[in-house]
């Protein structure tokens, strides 16, 4: 059954997406993502591009607490993840001989989880259900968030589009743009 | 009959220090990381001036006349809390001792950490490893704790001298006279371009430092 969803979404991802910018490489994302509550990203097959399917999960039915709570720890170390790479990519950044082998890593791995970003937010995952520092206006303000999360993914694709092409400038650059979109949300949505 | 007893220097770096430290609480806790990491780095000049100020100062701010061994304290505390000399008593040395090290370390602490996110970090992280960054801004959160219980004794005791004593100690630190017992001798003070001199040396240690203190920067 899983598989069947599984396979169902991939077919919806791959008819849906045309907007590139959203995306990085559909197909492959859904094989890796752990969809749990496929059934919202399969309400409308034609349309789930990942801000609407965001824009769903986080207004639907409240997650059952089991799912809810595996839920919030993939999204915890994803986000630890996330800062992880973003530290080493800044620390060799930072050197005056930056080690563009690590930079490309840390920009793909940062690429990756942005990408599944969009179902690390569903509804019943709130400070009401178990221990995150995820706070509640995130579901008041759901359009709001789900602007701040498209531009985290669109920060994220293009350091790491800047890391393929190797070229420095452009990879400051974007680094520091992928710093500031990580600030907008945080200093909005988490808690201390 | 009141008498000069904190210099102008130790009364500027007191409420300097008090300000920096309510600034840095308040941006760190609001986002400004940034203003904090600069408040950071004031307090560091404001120490390291404190340093020298304690050796070259006015006589109530050297460390050499209020800085006493436990039995002075001890001695201080079995008598009628009676204290003949200007500046500091005893017991309110060890207080003093107590939040310059607590502030020394908050500012240590600081200097190598990062926040949460590796969007800022000291001007020194660069000396450490990524985890120790991370361990170090963990202590410079709870190490906050100690400084705030060691505030919260030090408006302890001055209600309470206030209270008790009917001594205005706040006063005497923003006017920098105090009434002293006859015969009490008042402070000495140091001249005034020795104070320059200790500003100007701790400028350039925190500029040194901000600069990520060469030769030892990556």
């Amino acid at each position: 059954m899983r598989n069947i969803l599984l396979a169902a979404t991939t077919v919806g991802l791959l008819t849906g997406c045309g907007k590139s910018a959203d995306t990085l490489a559909p197909a492959k994302n859904a094989q890796v993502l752990p969809i749990t509550d496929n059934h919202v990203m399969l309400a409308m097959p034609g349309k789930s591009n990942p801000m609407d399917a965001m824009m769903r999960s986080m207004q639907g039915k409240p997650m059952p607490r089991g799912a809810a709570m595996q839920r919030m720890h993939e999204r915890h170390e994803g986000m630890e993840q996330i800062g992880k790479s973003f530290k080493i990519a800044g620390r060799t950044l930072k050197s005056d001989t930056p080690d563009l082998a690590q930079v490309r890593t840390a920009a793909a791995t940062i690429a990756l989880l942005a990408s599944r970003t969009p179902t690390w937010f569903p509804a019943g995952t709130g400070q009401n259900v178990g221990k995150t520092r995820a706070k509640p206006e995130i579901w008041q303000r759901p359009s709001d968030f789900v602007a701040k999360d498209t531009a985290l993914r669109q920060a994220a694709a293009a350091f790491d589009a800047a890391a393929k092409s190797g070229e420095m400038a452009a990879i400051q650059a974007r680094f520091s743009d992928l710093g500031k979109a990580c600030k907008a949300c945080h200093d909005s949505y988490r808690s201390e | 009959m009141k008498a000069p007893v904190w210099d102008l220097p130790v009364r500027l770096f007191h409420w300097l220090l008090a300000g920096l430290i309510g600034f840095s609480w308040w941006s760190v806790k609001f986002h400004h990381t940034d203003w904090h990491i600069w408040s950071g780095i004031a307090i560091l000049t404001l120490l390291v001036f404190r340093l020298l100020w304690g050796i070259f100062g006015g006589s109530t701010a050297r460390f050499s006349s209020f800085v006493r061994g436990p039995r002075a304290v001890r001695e201080y505390l079995r008598g009628d809390g009676s204290w003949r000399v200007a500046g500091h008593t005893p017991l309110g040395a060890l207080s003093v001792v107590a939040m310059l090290v607590a502030v020394a370390i908050q500012v240590g602490l600081g200097l190598v950490a990062t926040d949460p996110d590796g969007l800022y970090e000291g001007p020194l992280a660069q000396l450490v490893s990524l985890d120790a960054t991370d361990t170090a801004r963990d202590i410079h959160e709870y190490w906050f704790y100690v400084l705030l219980a060691l505030i919260v004794m030090h408006l302890g005791a001055i209600v309470y001298y206030r209270l008790v004593r009917g001594q205005k100690l706040t006063k005497g630190m923003l006017t920098g006279r105090l009434a002293l017992d006859p015969g009490v001798a008042p402070m000495r003070s140091a001249r005034w371009w020795v104070a320059l001199l200790c500003l100007a040396a701790a400028f350039a240690v925190a500029r040194w430092v901000v600069a990520g203190a060469p030769p030892f920067s990556p």
